[in-house]
């Protein structure tokens, strides 16, 4: 019997080795993906404490300053425990594409725990605690600077607080929408459904990427930053409702005929009880797997369209204007770590998908 | 001969009394589409009194389980009355009388959400009645579970973990929480083993007599019929054809359809002596 249970384990390469597994597995990337995505929401949403520079805070003197790098080591060959950097001196006049050098006379270590001040005159001269800097007039740019000499890293820190939560808010929106819409067609049926579910093949036929040109094309050139978040969550999220609502209705059609939901409503229980307590449950594995996809197609969706522009504008930063320096050829030869911004969507990407994944095989 | 309603009691109002009683579904919609119109029933008129033991028997497709949607008021009749309780409650959609009426279905695994904890599934009538706090509609759903047989440590269980028979006697529970006066049997007993159908029949029996119930069984089984129930109608398309008390009927259906059932139910009774 086991060489025969050999032979059907190799007919069936696919086969689990026990029955829990499958739910196993899902368990662990879910655990994985979600710690993935908590820390990186804590990171950025810290990311006063974490950056070592306000965004905006411009330093004039030293525009594309490259990455510097960590050092222990010191060019005399001394050990630091404490991490230091060398200070970077600017050759303007120099033919190389980084006209940077590292200034091995000018060690800066690095402090943890710095009190340090605000930039802008409304601050009037306030502190606040962050995490790591090095002691004024040295500066430290971990992740490079850009055109105006703004430190990428503390761009990089707040402009996810735009760009993962304009995902996030947005994929909320179109599924509330979505949820609401789908689980009214598909409960109450006849003309309701039909109006709908016409209304959602519109919305899913139309080419919403021009639409939200069209749309931002109607409001003033010059909004704030505030404003143009929001309104970038609102036009994203109202048009994406179609398909979660489709799926939604799906979910409460073959819900509605349960055995279960005709007893109760056989002992009068209304509509509303109906799908509370019976048919909206049942649809939270659609509405998690659509939320782990859709959050990243928002996100990326922001990108775009602060990339081009429409979305939220300079100084505030946001993954997409960061990136919106790249339009030049000479930066997108020049300068790698500008892709940052572009970079750091993979992991924020894959641990959503990890989750998708994750909640489609418990679904 | 054949339409007469069930031996009229003088005096007492039945608990149940349907007049000409019609429904119909229509199939295949569309603008091009044909329509097909199927007459589920055909004029029913039927009276149960208080206490009765009614089996409604027939031929798969012979409307007895429209009816007993229609009775149970999880359908509403195209035409005709229905009056529970002497009272009429035809037309309206969902009046306070059908609670009176509570059908027990033909699958109690389905009819059970299985996310639900015992405790919840049995206590639902009363949330959606809105009788009492949370506690009490609690103890009074373990007190109901006890007098199905089910142990009270079951009730923070979840519906999935129990069997087959474990579940009717919840759906049964369930079904006596709002002290219903009629319960509608949809085969109630079928998919189950002998012993356990054994089990349920006198479970159910028991309630009967101590709750002054009534019953209707929908049923295939004639052999049950014949234990449970003292009288019996047979439907056929949508009508009811013919009427008796059970010893009567066994001894002799005067109706074709009637005399069909039984006469396949001993062909394959003495089929499976042999």
């Amino acid at each position: 019997m086991p060489q025969g249970s050999a032979e059907f384990g190799a007919f069936c390469p696919t086969l689990r080795p026990f029955p829990g597994a499958a739910r196993y597995q899902m368990k662990g990337k879910l655990k994985f993906g979600l710690l993935g995505l908590v820390l990186i929401h804590l990171v950025v949403l810290g990311a006063r404490v974490f950056a070592p520079y306000d965004p905006a805070e411009q330093h004039r003197d030293s525009p594309f300053a490259p990455p510097m790098r960590l050092h222990w080591v010191d060019a005399r060959g001394h050990t630091h425990l404490r991490p230091f950097v060398y200070a970077l001196v600017y050759h303007p006049e120099s033919s190389a594409a980084v006209p940077y050098k590292e200034d091995r006379n000018r060690r800066l270590p690095v402090r943890f725990f710095v009190e340090k001040a605000i930039a802008g005159v409304e601050a009037q001269g306030a502190k606040h605690l962050r995490l790591f800097g090095v002691d004024p007039p040295g500066e430290i740019f971990l992740l490079g600077t850009d055109d105006f000499g703004r430190d990428q890293l503390s761009r990089l820190l707040y402009g996810g607080q735009v760009s993962l939560f304009a995902g996030l808010f947005a994929a909320a929106l179109s599924l509330g929408l979505g949820v609401l819409l789908g689980s009214a067609s598909g409960f109450y049926g006849s003309w309701l459904d039909a109006i709908i579910m016409r209304g959602a093949e519109i919305f899913m036929a139309l080419p919403w990427i021009y639409l939200l040109f069209a749309v931002r094309a109607f409001l003033p050139l010059h909004v704030g930053a505030r404003e143009s978040f929001f309104l970038l969550v609102g036009v994203i999220g109202l048009t994406g409702w179609a398909r979660p609502s489709r799926l939604v209705r799906g979910v409460v059609l073959s819900a509605k005929h349960r055995e279960y939901v005709l007893a109760a409503r056989s002992f009068g229980a209304s509509n509303f009880y109906l799908l509370r307590r019976h048919i909206l449950s049942e649809t939270y594995g659609v509405v998690l797997t659509q939320a782990a996809l859709l959050i990243p197609q928002y996100i990326l969706a922001e990108v775009t369209f602060s990339f081009l522009g429409l979305g939220v504008s300079e100084p505030a930063p946001s993954w997409g204007n960061m990136l919106a320096a790249l339009q030049k050829l000479s930066v997108l030869e020049s300068y790698w770590w500008m892709f940052a911004a572009g970079l750091v969507l993979v992991p924020v990407f894959l641990f959503y998908h990890l989750v998708a994944d994750a909640l489609q095989q418990g679904a | 001969m054949n339409e007469q309603p069930l031996r009229q009691s003088e005096g007492q109002e039945p608990i149940l009394r349907t007049v000409d009683l019609r429904k119909g579904y229509t199939r295949g919609r569309g603008w091009r589409g044909k329509r097909q119109h199927v007459q589920s029933l055909q004029g029913i008129d039927l009276q149960v009194r208080a206490g009765q033991s009614l089996a409604l028997i027939g031929a798969s497709g012979s409307g007895k389980s429209t009816l007993a949607r229609c009775l149970a008021g999880l359908e509403r009749p195209d035409s005709g009355e229905l009056w529970i309780a002497g009272r009429n409650c035809g037309y309206s959609s969902h009046s306070r009388e059908f609670t009176q009426v509570h059908l027990i279905f033909q699958d109690c695994g389905l009819s059970t959400n299985p996310r639900f904890t015992a405790s919840e599934i049995v206590s639902e009538p009363l949330l959606i009645s809105h009788w009492g706090t949370r506690a009490e509609r609690t103890d009074r759903a373990i007190n109901l579970m006890k007098t199905v047989g089910l142990p009270a440590d079951a009730a923070g269980r979840r519906a999935g973990e129990f069997s087959g028979g474990q579940r009717r006697r919840l759906a049964v529970a369930r079904a006596l929480a709002l002290e219903p006066r009629v319960l509608i049997l949809d085969e109630a007993l079928a998919g189950l083993d002998l012993s356990t159908q054994g089990q349920m029949a006198n479970l159910l029996l028991e309630i009967q007599q101590a709750r002054a119930l009534t019953y209707l069984w929908i049923s295939h089984d004639l052999s049950l019929v014949l234990r449970l129930a003292s009288e019996i109608a047979v439907m056929d398309e949508g009508r009811i054809v013919e009427s008796a008390s059970v010893r009567e009927w066994f001894a002799g259906p005067r109706s074709p359809q009637g005399q069909d059932l039984l006469q396949a139910s001993r062909a394959w009774r003495s089929g499976a002596e042999r």
